[in-house]
């Protein structure tokens, strides 16, 4: 089941590659793959929250020596995250018919790759399959063809390859300090290790992942590429590929180096603040909706690092719930940007409430948890930041909401879009309405995730 | 030994960082080239032993260097030449589009079109 979720993907990318994907029954070949890779990991997300953690050693090696691939419930459920967004963002292209040649096999590469990543256990193959998704993302984003998308591609891939290989250096150390690559037994091992060479390779990691996430000090890059994306583009990037960041620093950040986590913790939560401070003041003077959005995915990492930086179980567990729906909010509204109709009008309207913590939306919990973890610290500052920060992406949201829907269009009117250019839309919408009617499972989920992370094997 | 790689990896990463800051995307694009091999010689020097080379059969007490650092390095030596690559062409389309590989350049033209977009909003 291991082998299939990763396996089904990449078989189909493969094959997908050479073909000329804009006839449409490659396109719908690719959208049918991706569906199956997603239906493979949802079940093996059900095994592992049912039996625990699914574990194997690839190419037959014995224990210690080959590369380890793990399923935990925090590797699973990101997994399924990221790829319901990727699915819903290959189901946009091909709707919109933007789809290029090699759009459906370079989002089923991300696929494979963030798959891999989520469920590897062995620090190097990390690294392998974060390349794998990246560079798949950066194609993805130069597959538009105009100067601005080309130069904000260029951009992009530059800023994150310094990321990368930041990220491959602190590997480095942490082979040289710890002499093996398994993340269980560098967790064990770098308690005996010098402090000070233990800090240098955690800082080494917290930027690469921090330059992923867009996180303040390092957002440089993201407005630019996130504007000049198209829609389908902007929604995987924002809604799949950064969830390498947040999941990478809870892995190795919880997982891997909890001290040196503990450490930074004071850090980790002034950069979080200045993020969702300098967030949501920026989206509040930007007008373009795609600019909002990127400023606001900004603002909205900060609460994912506040709620490590609190750590804890109530802290990790906030950080996985926020993290999880923060990726389909983003994907939403993204999604339904560029559309018009009262229907897509509600679906953003949605995400707008589930982005400001509204019930029933799903993104009540995540900010709940929030609230959770600043009183389980007894930190009344981080529950006034919350409460600050969320009113402010309210009035951000519907300052934007207000801009594309109610005012009376002037423009010529746009071709209509048709009911299949808008499921994924609603779909999305859909689903965040259901998580927030009938949190049961996504709690469930995020508790086991966070518990994952308390109790390595 | 370990000054030397220390140094040449400090010397690699440095000149790489200066490249990035240039404001052509050839330029960028060799300075990324610069800081992947950085990273590459830090991989090679983290290895464990040193000592002759890791190939089969082993004579019985030879200490033989580390050979996990050098498939290591050779994997992120070919995934840094596929980027390297992606950057080219990248670059290539930005100059067929555009006529420039200038980021400054570039920039200017990105204002251009902002300004255009803020006065349609206005009068709208």
């Amino acid at each position: 089941m291991l082998v299939a979720g990763l396996g089904i993907a990449w078989v189909g990318a493969v094959m997908l590659a050479p073909l000329d994907a804009t006839r449409r029954h490659w396109k719908l070949v690719a959208l049918g793959v991706l569906a199956l890779h997603l239906l493979a990991l949802a079940v093996l997300m059900g095994l592992v929250l049912t039996r625990g953690p699914l574990e194997t050693v690839v190419g037959g090696w014995p224990t210690g020596v080959g590369i380890r691939l793990r399923a935990d419930a925090l590797g699973t459920l990101f997994a399924v995250v990221s790829s319901t967004v990727l699915l819903l963002g290959l189901a946009h292209e091909t709707a919109q018919g933007t789809a290029t040649r090699t759009t459906p096999a370079l989002i089923l590469f991300m696929a494979a790759g963030l798959t891999g990543l989520f469920l590897t256990a062995d620090i190097f193959s990390f690294y392998v399959f974060f390349e794998l998704s990246m560079i798949a993302a950066y194609a993805l984003t130069a597959t538009g063809g105009s100067t601005r998308e080309l130069g904000a591609a260029f951009v992009f891939a530059v800023v994150n390859l310094l990321g990368s290989f930041l990220f491959l250096i602190g590997i480095g150390a942490l082979y040289h300090v710890t002499g093996t690559l398994d993340m269980a037994t560098v967790a064990e091992r770098i308690t005996a290790v010098e402090p000070n060479s233990a800090i240098l390779a955690a800082a080494c990691l917290f930027v690469a992942f921090a330059v992923k996430l867009g996180l303040f000090p390092f957002h440089f890059w993201l407005p630019s590429v996130y504007t000049a994306s198209r829609p389908a583009v902007a929604a995987v990037l924002a809604g799949a590929l950064s969830n390498i960041g947040a999941y990478g620093l809870l892995r190795f950040g919880a997982g891997v180096l909890p001290a040196q986590l503990e450490l930074a913790g004071v850090a980790l939560a002034v950069l979080g603040t200045a993020s969702i401070i300098y967030g949501a003041l920026q989206a509040l003077s930007r007008r373009s909706t795609s600019e909002v959005l990127a400023y606001s995915a900004i603002g909205q990492v900060g609460y994912i690092i506040v709620a490590l930086a609190v750590g804890g179980t109530v802290g990790l567990y906030a950080a996985v719930l926020y993290a999880v729906i923060n990726a389909l909010n983003k994907a939403l509204l993204f999604l339904s940007a560029g559309l018009r109709g009262w229907l897509v009008g509600a679906a953003f309207a949605v995400g707008a409430f589930s982005v400001a913590g509204v019930p029933p939306a799903a993104g009540f919990l995540g900010k709940v948890g929030l609230f959770q973890s600043g009183i389980a610290e007894g930190n009344a500052l981080l529950v006034a930041l919350i409460v600050l920060g969320g009113a402010l992406s309210f009035v951000y949201m519907f300052q934007i909401y207000q801009h594309d829907h109610w005012r009376p269009s002037e423009e010529p009117p746009r071709p209509p879009h048709g009911r299949w250019q808008r499921a994924p839309a609603l779909l999305a919408a859909a689903a965040i309405l259901l998580l927030g009617l009938w949190p049961e499972p996504l709690l469930g989920a995020s508790e086991a995730a966070a518990g994952a992370l308390r109790s390595p094997s | 030994m370990t000054l030397l790689f220390a140094l040449s990896v400090g010397v690699l990463f440095g000149s790489g960082a200066y490249l990035i800051l240039k404001a052509d995307l050839l330029r960028i694009t060799v300075g990324i080239v610069l800081v992947s091999n950085a990273a590459n010689l830090t991989l090679m020097s983290s290895a464990l032993t040193r000592g002759q080379a890791p190939t089969y059969p082993l004579a019985p007490g030879v200490q033989v260097s580390d050979p996990l650092v050098q498939a290591m390095t050779l994997t992120a030596l070919v995934i840094g030449f596929a980027v390297t690559a992606l950057l080219v062409s990248v670059a290539f389309r930005v100059r067929t589009s555009s006529g420039s590989v200038d980021i400054d350049e570039l920039s200017r033209r990105e204002q251009e079109t902002e300004r255009e977009l803020e006065r349609e909003d206005v009068s709208v």
